[in-house]
């Protein structure tokens, strides 16, 4: 067995031609849509004194409309949306805001929809993990959060196809952030 | 992409071998980082899949970033050798490896970066490609300088290379940080000692090869980087 490397902060200089353009934007693929509601999603990224972050690089994996997930380790997989790949890239502007424009995710066997999301940023030294729901519901990963948390998790819905998830680093309302 | 899955399977990591969250000296991790404890969770699907593709969706920028002719970089000449595995010691080909780094005079071309020391014309910094079959993929730069941290007291970054790594499953992805052998600022960098394990953070430093004269204008030093994950064993009826 070997010692999975020691992860680092990404630093403040992450290039920004790695954010590309339409990186953020999950419906096109190859130039072609993919199948299903397609949604956007806001949010705002602060830390503990409430500052918002700038430059902070969110991503998300995510199954298509089917809940199907573009990996051989989905059984399948071999009828997931040709067009979704399921992963975005977004970095937060001067006010802390991302949004992604993607597709409302299907329930995946055993889970409910959902959206995985992961953080790096100058002064994270580890990734940070987290989860983002349209509702609350039969989830294990769900379930692991602490009862009293898991509204935190939710994107709350603006308008038509338009939901509203912020992330707080540290501090009051903390986002659940998983260990694994 | 892989046609018959072999399931991949996350197992905690030995804490000691990861850095602390949590910094002396690095004044944004007391601020960013959660407080409350992290939510243990039993891997599903979800995080044991992943994107595989990611390589299809960005403009890759090969992995020869130091300039030819009258437009080579300044600085000292390396060549790269990474190799990418999985806890199994298994290559990880066909993976998207993102990697950024310093000029030779310490300084980021990007808009963060103060004017302590001089951008050069010719290198921008960041090569992005794909491993191929045996995980391996080659990167011929500059060796980065090292550069002061606006903390200002006294902390400079040792001359490093980050990564920025998929693997196969969304839990194998990977930011980290490569060092270079006998560096003097190796011992007092926050970042780097921030991992507890002495294996683990020699294993950040890149090992030097001694000059065979080929290349005849390039140092050259290798560099092995470990994806978590491991494949599931066959289980026989
Ligand atoms: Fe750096």
């Amino acid at each position: 067995m070997m010692i999975p490397t020691g992860e680092a902060t990404i630093g403040p200089f992450f290039p920004p031609r790695y954010v590309d353009q339409g990186a953020n934007d999950l419906t096109m693929f190859d130039g072609r849509k993919a199948k299903g509601e397609a949604i956007w999603i806001r949010g705002r990224v602060v830390q503990e004194d409430g500052a918002a972050l700038e430059n902070l690089i969110v991503e998300i994996w995510q199954p298509d409309a089917d809940g199907i997930f573009r990996h051989p380790a989905d059984p399948r997989h071999a009828r997931a949306d040709p067009d979704f790949l399921g992963w975005g890239r977004a970095a937060t502007d001067d006010k802390g805001g991302y949004v992604f424009r993607t597709i409302m995710p299907g329930a995946p066997e055993g889970r409910a929809p959902h959206i995985n999301f992961m953080l790096m940023f100058s002064g994270l030294m580890r990734i940070l993990k987290t989860t983002l729901y349209f509702e609350h519901g039969m989830d294990v990963v769900l379930l692991a959060v602490p009862a009293s948390r898991r509204e935190l998790l939710m994107a709350k819905k603006q308008g038509p196809g338009s939901y509203r998830f912020d992330i707080r680093l540290r501090g009051e309302n903390e986002t659940p952030f998983f260990g694994d | 992409m892989l046609s018959i899955p072999m399931p991949t399977i996350i197992q905690p990591r030995d804490e000691r071998t990861q850095p602390a969250r949590i910094v002396a000296g690095y004044p944004q991790t007391p601020l960013r980082n959660p407080r409350q404890p992290l939510v243990k969770r039993s891997p599903t699907l979800s995080e044991l899949s992943g994107p595989l593709e990611a390589a299809r969706r960005v403009k890759l920028l090969g992995g020869d970033i130091a300039g030819h002719g009258d437009k080579q970089a300044i600085g000292q000449l390396i060549h790269l050798k990474v190799r990418v595995l999985d806890e199994d010691g298994a290559p990880v080909g066909g993976t998207l490896v993102e990697m950024w780094q310093a000029n030779a005079a310490g300084r980021y071309l990007h808009p963060n970066d103060d004017d302590h020391a001089p951008p050069d014309p010719n290198f921008y910094g960041a090569a992005r490609l794909v491993t191929d079959e045996s995980g391996r993929c080659e990167l011929r730069t500059v060796k980065p300088g090292a550069y002061p941290v606006p903390t200002r007291d006294g902390w400079w970054r040792p001359p490093h290379v980050h990564f920025s790594l998929f693997g196969k499953v969304w839990l194998s992805r990977l930011v980290t940080q490569m060092y270079f052998p006998g560096e003097p600022l190796n011992g007092q960098d926050r970042i780097l000692n921030a991992v507890p394990d002495t294996a683990a953070r020699e294993s950040l430093v890149a090992r030097y090869l001694p000059p065979t004269g080929d290349p005849h204008d390039a140092l050259v030093f290798e560099h092995q980087i470990v994806l978590r994950g491991r494949a599931a064993t066959p289980v026989q009826p």
